[in-house]
């Protein structure tokens, strides 16, 4: 397994673990509030924590035991790989924008767009990061 | 997925160069390993500057390393 396949993974697992936690503790019952807005944005600084320390522990891990490939500059394989996991990350965005806007036009509050953008982010980083991971395993 | 429509002769000609491994001829031709292995496989169809550093590695000429193998319409 390539140094970058390696930290695909630890990516893919550090964000399920920090927005599955989000998604998971976040009080939807006060979604409708200001309170709401301000408890997301809140719980943001947990999440980037979660997501951050799995990232820069797993890539120095990696990056010590196999200094070489880290060092490697992507080549076309893994350019091209790079390239259809980020188009594919392009449609989760757009339902979510599309979403987000129907959210406004109901008039939903603040803290359910919030959530939707969230969600939505999480959705294209998920896709691209399994797309990537199935690319790589596939050996396109 | 789709089987490439020409196949190749890495794996041999790394075994006549000395045995090269994998991981040399990606350092040579400037490719990981990893990419080395998806073409030696048929998984990957690598740019025609690839093949053509992959061919000049080994000395030979670009039809002896890679052959078209799906038959002609």
């Amino acid at each position: 397994m390539s140094f970058r396949e390696k930290t695909h993974w630890v990516a893919l697992v550090a964000l399920l673990g920090a927005f599955g936690w989000y998604f998971a503790n976040y009080p939807w019952s006060i979604v409708d509030t200001r309170a709401g807005v301000y408890a997301a944005i809140g719980m943001l600084i947990p999440v980037t924590i979660i997501f951050l320390i799995p990232m820069v522990i797993g890539s120095a891990w990696f990056a010590i035991r196999s200094p070489k490939e880290a060092n490697l500059k992507e080549d076309e394989r893994e350019k091209t790989i790079h390239m259809r996991g980020t188009h594919l990350a392009y449609y989760p965005l757009v339902l979510g924008i599309w979403a987000n806007i129907v959210a406004m036009i109901n008039g939903n509050s603040g803290g359910v767009m919030l959530n939707i953008l969230l969600a939505t982010l999480v959705a294209a980083e998920l896709i691209r990061v399994g797309s990537q991971l199935y690319y790589y395993r596939r050996g396109y | 997925m789709a089987r490439l429509p020409f196949t190749n002769d890495i794996r041999t000609l790394r075994f006549l160069s000395n045995e090269m491994t994998q991981g040399e001829l990606g350092e040579r031709v400037g490719v990981t390993r990893q990419t080395i292995a998806a073409i030696e496989q048929g998984k990957y169809s690598p740019s025609l500057e690839v093949a053509f550093r992959i061919a000049r590695t080994f000395g030979k000429p670009l039809e002896e390393v890679f052959q078209w193998t799906e038959p002609e319409k």
